[in-house]
């Protein structure tokens, strides 16, 4: 959380996602990242420390379960937001049992992921 | 429901071993019902999503479509078992719809409308598939705004289609584009090519005449002697901020026999080299690529010009440019001519700040029969200011009119006529200097200044952010001065407001719901709301200047001009690809048409959207029960006959078990109901007391029978009885069609309190929205405060209750009766607000008086 400002990675391989949540996010003071390619994020969560990672399950040729491990791991401090437009129980559990912090069935409210992300920051100042 | 059905097998079992028949029909029947609620509500809520609130995906879009499709195909084959395929037509119908649809999620555009012309007083955005963008601005503007706009027509993109498919050079198209993008060719080789084969085709002779046809009809309407047109393109996506802008053709001062010509012309600019390249930049898939054109009189233009409602590059300086010079506006547009340039304030008196006048030595003319060509300018002439002081107030009026109109800055081209009016050319989004627009990032900052009056509260209807004063509705309830750009203020998102929706930069209400015909309207017009703030009404006061995000909930006292400025260069949600196809999509599922059951039109193949499909088959199932069990009898095992009462209510009752003691020979009287749920309804339905809470005296029997029959002409039961009610000792499920109301009740009451339900829906009604949507508050308002859990989508009500005990059930079931008589009533009476109240109290009096 250089210069206070809480970092938040976005990865969806839907580019409405962060289109939206971008401009959104950065409004209220974020610092914002967005990808639509896992290979990308990975690349990028390996160069450098997120305080907040937002991502989808599903995507074409990505598996957001591996990549939120691969967070979690080089990261534990880092909280992890799921959104997913296939939830299922089974997926809900196993990404909670890897530390997510919430998950989120697509569609959402743009309030609804504020209040979580919100939540979250909290969470990692209190920490 | 489907626990239901289960225990109503059972209820048979006890009546009657072989009563198969009727037990299936009605499972049947059940279905049916149970689908059509489920895909109204699924078409309600996706709706909702164009509220710009929800990020949603092209998934998603799939996703719902492929559901809907899913659920209307098994009501289909529900409808068809339970009237043994009476209706198989329904199928093709529902082929078709579901093609569409399948093809509109591929991306495909499919025509709005079928016309190949369309006259600009009868277009409006919501064909701007059909006409492109500039043919709906500047219709919308002629017909919304007291602005002058070139009499025309638009050619729409069915016609370039038809004209496309009749000499297929669609193949033509894609090998060339796929060999430039090889780069085995250049674009201009690639464009050569493509423009060559489109001037070397024949128009669809319907088409050519139809353009004969619409443009001797402006020539007979405008009186014209020697009519000239001008001929326009209108592609798809032209008018968006990813602008098209100048890389198309125009074709000027055409007479009527060359405008078949001249639309070839201009739909060959399709394929310019620059508009090749640009639309491979951009994110448009090959079935957006369409042409409408617009036909237009020529103005005969004095001078001509393009003003800019702001600096593009410095926005903050609130001003407004004006460029101009003698003639007409091509040489202007084009920058092949220099120009007069003035820079004034936009508040008003819209004070000038620079005047820069040129030596305009050359001016573009209409020649006659000779077409358009380049003159001098007399010396005297050409240091002349092109526009008097007066008309360059008379512009920032216009383009402020024109910028509150369309929510954002505008880049507007306009032609000063002989008689020294000014005339609307083109009015289309300006792109502001990307540089200059603050950081989202930096907003947090920018914005801290401005004291916030309410933050937090509410919902967003629609979108954005808006600026301006703040007007407040009050109780009489009176729009008529409602200002331009105002914010509108109101208690309740009563359909009465959508009146000011084009006049309006904002909406803000105490109570509202998001899915309700008014934030359909707000977003359509694509106006700033937020609804349900609880009690803005009580805080803002009219001429207040006020600034609002939806997105933060946030009122902030004064102008937030960052804000305004962030929200110049955000690209608008609803032009975002998603948003598009979602919009496309619902015309072919939303959609009501078929209304009136006798309408010669209300068959399987009077339906064109998933929802006409719903609404035929349910109409259909409630007659198929009806007179499989009432008119013809053939069930042995229900007993069926017409309530026989002190009111003429044409209600059939089924029994299917012990729900009616006695014979039905002679019809069936009340006390011989022995269905506990459908007593305590008819004693709602027909408490006495209830009639004299009305302001005028009503005639009971009257009202009642204007209540119940489903048309004054038409008395033959067999084809107005259409009121049902199946009922057994504990349960009753009623179908009321009551002119145009339609009312649905399931519910099963027992002593096991887990089992009770109740189900009802309400919709439709004969009077205006207005009254409509008081009365849908008033029913909201009564239902919730009696337990039941409401939804409201538009003017329909939905409401359920689970698991009270049965003395609670019962007395919210003749609740229910007092509203089923009393709501269409309310129609009539819900004159104001205030009759709301009045009446939930006079209901609530009633209810405790009969708290058994």
């Amino acid at each position: 959380m250089s210069n206070g400002q809480t970092s938040i990675l976005i990865l969806d391989d839907e580019p409405i996602v962060s289109k939206r949540l971008k401009p959104s996010l950065e409004k209220k003071g974020y610092e914002v990242e967005t990808f639509t390619k896992g290979a990308d994020a990975l690349q990028r969560v390996r160069e450098r420390h997120f305080d907040i990672v937002v991502t989808d399950l599903k995507m074409e040729g990505v598996d957001g379960m591996q990549f939120l491990s691969e967070v979690k791991e080089k990261y534990p401090d880092t909280e992890v937001i799921v959104i997913t437009g296939f939830a299922t129980m089974a997926t809900a559990k196993e990404s909670f049992n890897k530390g997510v912090f919430d998950f989120l069935a697509k569609p959402f409210k743009l309030g609804e992921i504020a209040e979580v992300i919100a939540k979250a920051e909290a969470k990692i100042k209190k920490g | 429901m489907t626990n239901f059905l289960h225990r109503f097998g059972r209820l048979f079992q006890r009546k009657n071993q072989e009563s198969v028949p009727f037990k299936i029909l009605f499972a049947d029947f059940k279905k049916s019902l149970e689908l059509n609620n489920q895909i109204l509500d699924l078409i309600a809520a996706t709706n909702d999503k164009l509220s710009g609130d929800y990020i949603f995906d092209e998934r998603f879009i799939q996703t719902k479509c492929r559901k809907l499709s899913d659920l209307v195909r098994e009501l289909i084959v529900t409808i068809n078992h339970l009237t043994q395929q009476k209706y198989p037509e329904l199928y093709n119908t529902f082929h078709q719809i579901e093609e569409d649809i399948e093809a509109v999620l591929q991306g495909k555009i499919l025509y709005s409308v079928r016309d190949y012309i369309l006259d600009y007083d009868s277009i409006s955005r919501k064909v701007v598939d059909a006409v492109g963008g500039k043919n709906a601005h500047i219709a919308e503007i002629g017909s919304n705004l007291d602005l002058r706009i070139p009499p025309g027509f638009a050619i729409t993109t069915a016609a370039f289609s038809a004209f496309r498919q009749e000499n297929s050079f669609e193949n033509l198209i894609s090998e060339t584009t796929k060999q430039w993008q090889e780069k085995k060719i250049t674009v201009k080789e690639a464009a050569r090519k493509i423009q060559q084969e489109i001037m070397n085709s024949t128009l669809p002779e319907k088409l050519e005449r139809g353009i004969m046809e619409a443009a001797e009809r402006l020539v007979k309407k405008q009186e014209e002697t020697s009519p000239r047109f001008a001929v326009r393109s209108s592609a798809l996506g032209e008018d968006d901020v990813k602008s098209f802008a100048g890389q198309f053709d125009t074709c000027l001062n055409i007479p009527l026999e060359k405008l078949a010509e001249s639309y070839k012309k201009v739909v060959a600019s399709l394929y310019n080299p620059e508009a090749m390249e640009y639309r491979l930049l951009q994110d448009f898939r090959p079935n957006e690529i369409m042409m409408a054109v617009a036909c237009q009189l020529m103005i005969p233009a004095k001078t001509s010009g393009v003003m800019y409602t702001y600096d593009p590059v410095h926005p903050e300086t609130e001003t407004i440019i004006i460029n101009s010079a003698w003639g007409l506006g091509e040489p202007i547009v084009s920058g092949k001519i220099p120009t007069d340039h003035f820079v004034i304030e936009r508040q008003p008196p819209h004070q000038i700040h620079e005047v820069r006048i040129v030596h305009k030595t050359e001016r573009m003319m209409l020649q006659g029969d000779k077409g358009i060509n380049m003159e001098p300018v007399a010396e005297t002439h050409s240091v002349e200011s092109s526009l008097k002081e007066q008309q360059l107030t008379e512009l920032a009026e216009i383009g402020l009119q024109l910028e509150k109109y369309f929510k954002k800055p505008q880049d507007i081209e306009f032609a000063v006529d002989q008689q020294d009016n000014i005339v609307v050319l083109q009015s289309r989004q300006l792109g502001l200097q990307q540089e200059m627009a603050p950081r989202a990032c930096d907003l947090t900052r920018l914005v801290e200044k401005y004291p916030i009056i309410l933050r937090g509260k509410g919902h967003a209807a629609m979108g954005g952010i808006a600026a301006g004063p703040a007007w407040l509705l009050n109780s009489d309830g009176d729009l008529g001065d409602f200002p331009m750009g105002a914010i509108l203020v109101a208690r309740h998102a009563s359909p009465q407001l959508a009146r000011v929706i084009h006049k309006a930069g904002g909406f803000i209400t105490d109570i509202g719901s998001t899915t309700g015909h008014l934030a359909t309207v707000l977003r359509e017009f694509r106006v700033p709301a937020i609804f349900n703030m609880e009690d803005a009404t009580s805080v803002l006061k009219t001429g207040q200047e006020i600034t609002i995000d939806t997105e933060c909930l946030t009122i902030y006292a004064g102008i937030v001009k960052e804000l305004n400025y962030y929200s110049f260069h955000e690209e608008a949600i609803e032009e975002m690809y998603e948003y598009r196809l979602l919009r496309r999509v619902l015309k072919k599922i939303e959609p009501l048409n078929l209304l009136d059951p006798k309408d010669e039109n209300f068959t399987p193949r009077g339906c064109r959207t998933y929802h006409d499909l719903t609404r035929f088959i349910h109409e259909k199932a409630v007659e198929t029960i009806i007179n499989l069990n009432f008119y013809h009898a053939h069930n042995r095992e229900s007993q069926a006959g017409q309530l026989v009462w002190d009111y003429p209510l044409d209600l059939i009752l089924i029994d299917v078990g012990g729900g009616i003691k006695g014979e039905s020979g002679q019809g069936i009287r009340p006390e011989q109901i022995s269905s506990v749920p459908m007593h305590a309804l008819l004693r709602g339905m027909s408490y006495p007391g209830i009639w004299d809470m009305s302001p005028s005296k009503v005639d009971f029997s009257s009202f009642m029978s204007s209540l119940t029959r489903t048309s004054a002409t038409n008395n033959n039961p067999e084809e107005v009885g259409r009121n049902l009610a199946v009922v057994s000792a504990e349960y009753t499920n009623i179908n009321f069609r009551l002119g145009y109301h339609f009312t649905v009740i399931d519910t099963y009451i027992s002593d096991n309190m887990l089992d009770n339900h109740i189900y009802f829906r309400f919709s439709g009604g004969v009077t205006d929205s207005t009254r409509r949507s008081r009365r849908v508050r008033l029913l909201d308002e009564i239902l919730s405060f009696y337990d039941f859990l409401c939804e409201i989508h538009g003017d329909t009500v939905v409401a359920r209750l689970k698991r009270m005990n049965k003395r609670s059930m019962l007395h919210r079931l003749f609740l229910l009766g007092l509203l089923v008589g009393f709501t269409r009533q309310l129609d009539v009476k819900m004159i104001n607000d205030a009759k709301i109240t009045i009446f939930f109290e006079q209901i609530k009096k009633i209810m405790e008086e009969n708290n058994e």
